[in-house]
């Protein structure tokens, strides 16, 4: 892959995901689901599932009384906040974004981003390896800036190649 | 037979504890009496577990409430087929389930390799042996099924109400089908590794049993979502609960060691890889049994019981180290000549392919654990609950959906960019266009809907690279045969079953993948508390609260039905019918939800709740395209089927291969 592509497929990825992550989360007739997927069901210890999908008399009961707290006013952070403190944080649905908890969001992220700059050295050792043998200037296409041989051998791997790519199609 | 049951658990500990022994030193001293003395004991340890679930089935059909079992998990009114299927309803009769499995599966192997002369089979033999020993003494000593009551009571306390659904005679086995199958490429991995032979001999001989191993996990888990769709009544069918995510953890492991196990088959490199993946796939699998038997970390899915967590812990420990020693101490013998030609390249995109399935499935795996590290460092006990891994796993799944269309398509060794062009310009101006028509249809207001339409084009693109390839190929082929269409694209799978059957398997995935979007995006729900003539509204469709009935179903079951017209466009399509099951002795009733299911879309309809004037509380789910994601799971039953059906070009290529092996295992010429 040449370097202009590799740009173009980043700010392309970029794009996506300021696209993504600047959507807003939900529109206003959606606050009572906001909500009720964000807290936990606290009917049965053993239930574990989010106040949404709970379909016990509790949750029902608890969800009557998250609507008339947004009738009365509360926010939907102000209603989390008094249930953190009446309940714990094991009434919220996912850890929150602070302190120790941040490690639960980035730590996942991290360990593929490790391992892909991980893989990609692996990658560019594994062909470098290969570099001499072939005999090749041109054989990544991530390189293609250097200089191509034209040589016989290049010229008959390049079309063993060709055969095997359409013998593979 | 209770006692016969008992007995022949123990006899089943001593023979195989003796057949891991004696494969083992038979293998190392050569020697031919012992091998010859092993040899019928998988079929001893076979029947001796099966005669011991058999004592259990018939207690259980009998009604014999002297076992502690049988009077936890049935009662005399209990339906026959529950009554069966209570045989894995708790947790000794699970492990009895397990060990009836393992043993049987050691059998099979046995039979397919007896005549082999390979050094690995009687190590193999003996890992199976071992594990089967390992499960052996927990029946014994820790979790007898064959426990007695000494004044057995007159009834059963009956199975669950949630367990009493025909899902659960099917789920439980097929995951079980699974999660033991891949004791075998373990088994056989870890003699390799013992024996010094470390080619891709071993693989090849567990290759049926992985792909059929991964099928029934991968069934398993679809088939434990349908189960939860049509019974918990939350018009949901997976919840990130951390059983379903031990179920799905293995699963996702096994599918990057079927990806990348492919790299050494074709240029005998990363064998440190796969020999990790396969080891790690197996570890999963334990690592799954123990958090559903120990009671550890919260689950609606865990055992009553759940008290095997130490014994489970401490395999899982043993398991872990000895793997790791064996991978270290053969190292040099591992190491294989890792060579690429691109970055462009097949082997490259399955590299990438395994980054991401493993991404997920270490997502998955740190979000599970992460309450009980947040309690040990901080010591305050968190959920982690569906909106962490959404959050996490949807990107990832995206990236990872966008490669299984580049890979198949990308060559193998070097892509140059006239290639990706000619096998990519189609696809990505269909995926494209697609995506332009779909744009002003579907809504966008949310991040949810965002990445649905992502995945939508994705899932265009996907499938236009498959379609493409089977276009090309059959047109090829019907122009050098000479052949009909049909007859060509026929000829096509049935002469490169792994490629095809491959790409049909990601046919279903791309299925499940847009199910998946749909239903989680555009899913709209209505409760409305409702009297008779009342209607509901929801997308295009007009429910009319009909009636309430209640019916004495049993002497411990009750059903209370609700009944409600279904209109769409003025016409009477369909009756619903959810209701509510109560049983006696149990606090909460079971809702049976009542589901009309089409192409397009669920109406899933569940009776909330009830009042003695007849008036109730329905709720009604809108679900689009949720079928996409059971039929996706046939679809994958097919393409594993091609996969894993006989080829004989390639069994002529493996017997010539047999036949070029040293044999290294020769006791019968001693």
């Amino acid at each position: 892959m040449t370097r202009r592509s590799q740009k173009i497929v980043l700010v392309f990825v970029a794009v996506l995901f300021m696209a993504v992550a600047s959507a807003g989360s939900a529109s206003a007739g959606a606050i009572l689901a906001d909500l009720e997927n964000a807290l936990m069901c606290k009917c049965d210890d053993k239930c574990g599932k989010v106040l949404e999908n709970c379909t016990c008399s509790t949750a029902d009961k608890t969800r009557k009384k998250f609507s008339k707290m947004l009738e009365s006013g509360l926010t939907v952070e102000q209603i989390i906040k008094q249930q953190v403190e009446e309940h714990g944080e094991t009434i919220l649905s996912a850890p929150t974004k602070k302190g120790f908890n941040l490690t639960a969001w980035i730590i996942p992220f991290g360990a593929i981003l490790i391992g892909g700059l991980g893989l990609r050295r692996l990658l560019g050792v594994w062909v470098k390896k290969k570099l001499p043998d072939d005999g090749m200037a041109e054989v990544s296409d991530a390189d293609s800036s250097k200089p191509t041989d034209t040589t016989g051998s290049s010229k008959y791997s390049n079309r063993l190649q060709d055969e095997l790519n359409r013998l593979e199609t | 037979m209770n006692d016969i049951g008992e007995f022949t658990l123990m006899v089943a500990l001593a023979t195989s504890l003796y057949g891991a022994v004696a494969y083992v030193m038979s293998a190392r001293g050569n020697r031919i009496d012992l091998y010859l003395s092993a040899d019928k004991i998988p079929l001893i340890t076979w029947a001796c577990v099966m005669i011991s679930s058999i004592a259990l089935w018939k207690a259980l059909f009998a009604n014999d409430f002297s076992l502690q079992y049988v009077y936890a998990y049935s009662n005399i009114e209990l339906d026959y087929f529950y009554k069966f299927s209570s045989f894995w309803g708790g947790q000794k009769g699970s492990l009895l389930f397990w060990t009836l499995l393992l043993s049987t599966y050691t059998l099979v192997v046995h039979f397919q390799n007896r005549k082999k002369s390979l050094i690995v089979v009687p190590y193999a033999m003996a890992i199976m042996l071992g594990i089967t020993v390992f499960f052996l003494v927990l029946l014994n000593f820790s979790t007898n099924p064959f426990e007695r009551i000494p004044l057995p009571p007159e009834d059963g306390r009956g199975l669950n109400p949630m367990l009493q659904n025909y899902w659960m005679v099917i789920h439980p086995p097929t995951l079980y089908l699974g999660y033991v199958g891949f004791t075998v490429p373990f088994a056989f991995a870890m003699a390799g590794l013992i024996t010094k032979n470390l080619d891709d001999g071993w693989i090849r001989l567990t290759r049926k049993w992985t792909i059929v191993s991964w099928f029934f996990l991968c069934m398993g888990n679809l088939f434990g979502a349908s189960w939860a769709y049509v019974e918990l009544g939350w018009g949901g069918y997976w919840a990130w609960d951390p059983v379903e995510n031990a179920a799905f953890m293995p699963l996702i492991v096994s599918t990057a060691y079927l990806h990348s196990v492919m790299i050494q088959e074709k240029k005998d490199m990363m064998k440190v890889w796969n020999m990790s993946l396969v080891l790690l796939t197996f570890v999963m699998t334990i690592f799954g049994t123990f958090i559903t038997r120990s009671g550890l970390i919260q689950s609606v899915h865990t055992f009553d019981e759940a008290t095997l967590g130490y014994y489970f812990l401490g395999f899982l420990f043993f398991i872990i180290a000895v793997c790791s020693v064996m991978i270290v101490w053969r190292l040099p013998l591992l190491k294989s000549k890792n060579e690429l030609d691109s970055f462009l390249s097949r082997e490259a995109s399955f590299l990438f392919n395994n980054l991401l399935l493993l991404g997920i499935g270490f997502a998955t795996f740190w979000g599970t654990i992460f309450p009980i590290i947040s309690e040990a460092v901080r010591g305050v006990k968190i959920t982690v609950g569906p909106p962490f891994y959404n959050q996490v796993n949807v990107p990832i799944g995206l990236a990872l959906l966008a490669l299984i269309g580049i890979g198949p398509v990308i060559a193998w060794r070097r892509a140059t960019w006239s290639n990706l062009k000619k096998n990519f310009q189609k696809p990505v101006a269909v995926a494209l266009f697609g995506g332009a028509a779909l744009y002003p249809v579907l809504p966008l207001s949310n991040r949810s809907e965002i990445y649905t339409y992502i995945a939508f084009i994705l899932c265009i693109f996907v499938m236009s690279t498959i379609l493409l390839e089977f276009f090309k190929g059959t047109i090829a082929r019907r122009d050098s045969h000479e052949a009909t269409t049909v007859a060509a694209l026929g000829s096509l799978i049935w002469h490169n079953k792994r490629r095809y059957g491959g790409y049909i398997v990601h046919i279903g995935v791309v299925m499940i993948y847009a199910g998946i979007a749909a239903s989680q995006s555009y899913g709209t729900h209505i409760e409305k508390r409702v009297k008779t003539g009342d209607t509901i509204e929801i997308n295009d469709y007009m429910l009319r609260y009909e009636k309430l009935a209640a019916v004495q179903a049993t002497s411990v079951k009750t059903r209370i039905i609700a009944q409600l017209a279904v209109e769409k466009d003025g016409r009477r399509i369909w009756t619903a019918r959810p209701e509510k099951e109560f049983y006696k002795g149990q606090k909460q009733p079971v809702s049976e939800v009542d589901v009309r299911s089409t192409l397009a879309s669920d109406l899933y309809v569940i009776l909330a709740d009830f009042s003695e004037d007849d008036s109730a509380t329905i709720k009604v789910y809108y679900n689009p395209m949720v079928s996409w994601l059971w039929m996706g799971g046939w679809v994958i039953a097919l393409g594993t089927i091609v996969c894993a059906w006989p080829d004989r070009l390639e069994q002529r290529r493996r017997l010539e291969r047999l036949k070029r092996q040293e044999i290294v295992f020769s006791p019968a010429q001693e």
